[in-house]
């Protein structure tokens, strides 16, 4: 596991309790104990991220559930990829729908990878740990 | 009164009938009138000639005596040149005067009566001028002048002056006749023609009327046709958005039914973790301090635990599989179709060829009877169609005899109609109409299956401008009838699921 990793913060914006407690558990059975800072909604998440706050040169990984009650996770992303300096920053979208037409619109918009969450416990669990091997080997670009 | 096509036509004939026949009339009157002028012309001539025939008998007759009464006072055989004269006219004379009178269409008794009195005074002419030849003058003279010549020439002019009378009198009739006839031609011609002129205006404004009836039975067609086509529109519309209305609520629902479940079965998972370290320890505790184990900590660790999580698990994967074909069939109703011809022949060769394998594991037969009429749709809508009803009809095969399933196919008046029939277990007649509901199955429930298929098989065939149809006897077989429109219709392609 490279250093650089270690330092990323995980930014998950997930309006289920549930789904983000179940993310978190096997991200750590995965063997990823970076930050995760879990907002339940879209307009929390965007303050943190993008309001007077912000913190300046920090590696991000987002986290991102299309289905949120305030806004949509496609309004998030094209807020995140318009931003000069987070657009850098990886994008995992996670939601229930496999719609060809909605994950092709994320990808269009700049998302890096997208997973389906499946009902099934097994392939979902192991979608996440391969997701923590994925965040282990990728290189988060270092802040500008 | 609005004037229908019937009404019109028989008025209009009768109108026209009525102006020619008042034509025809004045027509006669005019052929009538013409002969009575010739008619008249006739009288006018032949009185001219009894005038004339008169004159000349009255002059005839006065030169006769005048030669006489030379004769007598001179002597001189000179005298008698008027008289001889005279005597071989006449006979001459008179009977054509005869003739014109009868002509003229006056009596034949006064003619009679001058020719008499004209042979009476020729007769008195000769014998004085007999006696004045045997040189008795005086017996001459005093035969005239016993006035007895005198008289019958007296009878003479009064008779001639008769038959003038009369023929003058026949004129005026007869011109009087001409004028009535010719004024009542007139009248006549006149009310032919103001009844002709009456057709006429009648006909044209009968003809304005049914012309503006026609014009505004056409624009109240017309205006009917735009409302229809507007209401249709407009129906169209709202069906439209009902069904999108329904596909998003079917697409929502199910996005949103799918949340929790993963986390029932995120957590069920989460419980099997928990229950392994449970056992873990129940099996540490049996072994150093048996006496801390009771049969309940036991019994729920290692049999109710796992049965609980196994039915969770077991119902939640159910309700995952309904949710997702909720999910496919709302997002099939949200597919744009693609018309294009499709060789059926080829297709459901196709589609047996993929199932081969359950064909032959089933030992049953497909076949296609006769050829298959090709139509014009979306191909992978009716690969869906026929795919779910084949693949049916092998997974509900009876197993008692061979399965025989035969697809056959016609078609008429712009539909194509395709039967998918099959020897199986065959379906119960309460059912015929249930069973293309969604998640509705039935007979014996020895097969796996979500009761999805036909529902989505009707859908589709709907989409299409179609639809399907099951007859079936329980025991023998079933039939679906799937009819499809030959080529796509103007609607093709909206939601009607």
């Amino acid at each position: 596991m490279n250093t650089a990793a270690h330092a990323v913060t995980i930014v998950m914006i997930e309006d289920d309790e549930g789904h983000a407690r179940l993310i978190e558990k096997n991200l750590k059975r995965a063997g990823l104990f970076n930050e995760v800072r879990h907002f339940a909604s879209g307009t929390a998440a965007l303050h943190h991220l993008l309001g007077p706050g912000r913190k300046q040169h920090r590696p991000l990984l987002v986290l991102l559930d299309l289905n949120l009650p305030d806004m949509s996770g496609t309004e998030i992303l094209t807020q995140l990829k318009d931003d000069p300096e987070l657009r850098l920053a990886p994008v995992i979208v996670l939601t229930t729908t496999d719609d060809e037409r909605e994950i092709r619109r994320c990808y269009d918009l700049g998302c890096n990878v997208y997973i389906t969450k499946p009902v099934n416990y097994e392939t979902f669990a192991q979608a996440v740990r391969q997701l923590g091997l994925f965040l282990a080997v990728i290189q988060v670009p270092p802040a500008p | 009164m609005p004037l229908n096509k019937a009404v019109f036509g028989r008025a209009m004939l009768l109108l026209t009938a009525v102006g020619f026949a008042a034509l025809l009339g004045l027509g006669a009157g005019l052929v009538w009138l013409v002969d009575e002028a010739r008619g008249y012309a006739t009288g006018v001539a032949a009185t001219q000639e009894v005038r004339v025939k008169l004159s000349q008998a009255l002059s005839l007759l006065q030169d006769a005596e005048t030669g006489q009464r030379g004769y007598l006072l001179t002597g001189q055989e000179q005298y008698l040149g008027p008289y001889q004269d005279a005597t071989t006219a006449l006979p001459k004379v008179l009977p054509l005067l005869a003739e014109q009178v009868i002509r003229d269409g006056g009596r034949p008794g006064p003619v009679q009566a001058l020719q008499d009195l004209a042979e009476r005074k020729l007769a008195e002419l000769r014998e004085t001028l007999a006696l004045a030849e045997a040189g008795d003058r005086e017996a001459a003279i005093n035969r005239v002048r016993r006035g007895e010549g005198k008289e019958v020439m007296d009878s003479i002019r009064e008779t001639l002056a008769g038959i003038e009378s009369r023929s003058t009198t026949r004129l005026a009739e007869r011109s009087q006749g001409l004028h009535r006839s010719s004024r009542a031609l007139l009248l006549g011609a006149a009310g032919a023609l103001g009844l002709v002129a009456i057709v006429a205006v009648g006909s044209a404004g009968l003809a304005f009327r049914y012309a503006g009836d026609l014009e505004r039975a056409r624009l109240e067609v017309e205006a009917a046709n735009a409302g229809l086509e507007e209401r249709v529109a407009e129906r169209t519309a709202l069906l439209q958005a009902a069904n999108e209305e329904v596909q998003r609520f079917a697409y929502i629902v199910s996005h949103d039914l799918r949340a929790p479940l993963v986390n029932v079965m995120g957590f069920t998972a989460e419980l099997e973790v928990a229950v392994a370290a449970l056992d873990a320890l129940l099996r540490e505790a049996e072994a150093e301090a048996p006496h801390l184990v009771t049969d309940a900590a036991r019994e729920a660790v290692t049999a109710d635990i796992p049965e609980a999580i196994g039915f969770i698990r077991s119902s939640t994967e159910r309700m995952d599989r309904l949710i997702s074909a909720i999910l496919r069939l709302s997002r099939e109703g949200r597919r744009a179709l693609a018309p294009e011809p499709v060789a059926m022949g080829a297709l459901i060769a196709g589609i047996a060829d993929s199932l081969r394998h359950q064909l032959a594991e089933a030992g049953a037969e497909l076949t296609i009877e006769g050829s298959l009429p090709d139509i014009v749709t979306d191909r992978t809508a009716l690969e869906q169609i026929f795919g779910n009803l084949i693949d049916n009809a092998v997974k509900y095969l009876d197993p008692a005899r061979p399965g025989r399933i035969t697809v056959t196919g016609r078609a008429a008046r712009g539909l194509a109609s395709f039967d998918v029939a099959d020897n199986g277990r065959g379906i119960a007649p309460r059912d015929h109409g249930r069973i293309f509901e969604l998640f509705r199955r039935s007979g014996a429930q020895d097969r796996p299956g979500e009761g999805i298929g036909l529902a989505h098989v009707r859908a589709l065939a709907r989409r299409l401008g179609g639809n399907v149809e099951c007859d079936s006897t329980p025991g023998q077989g079933s039939v679906f009838r799937v009819t499809l429109p030959l080529a796509p219709l103007p609607s093709f392609g909206e939601n009607t699921a």
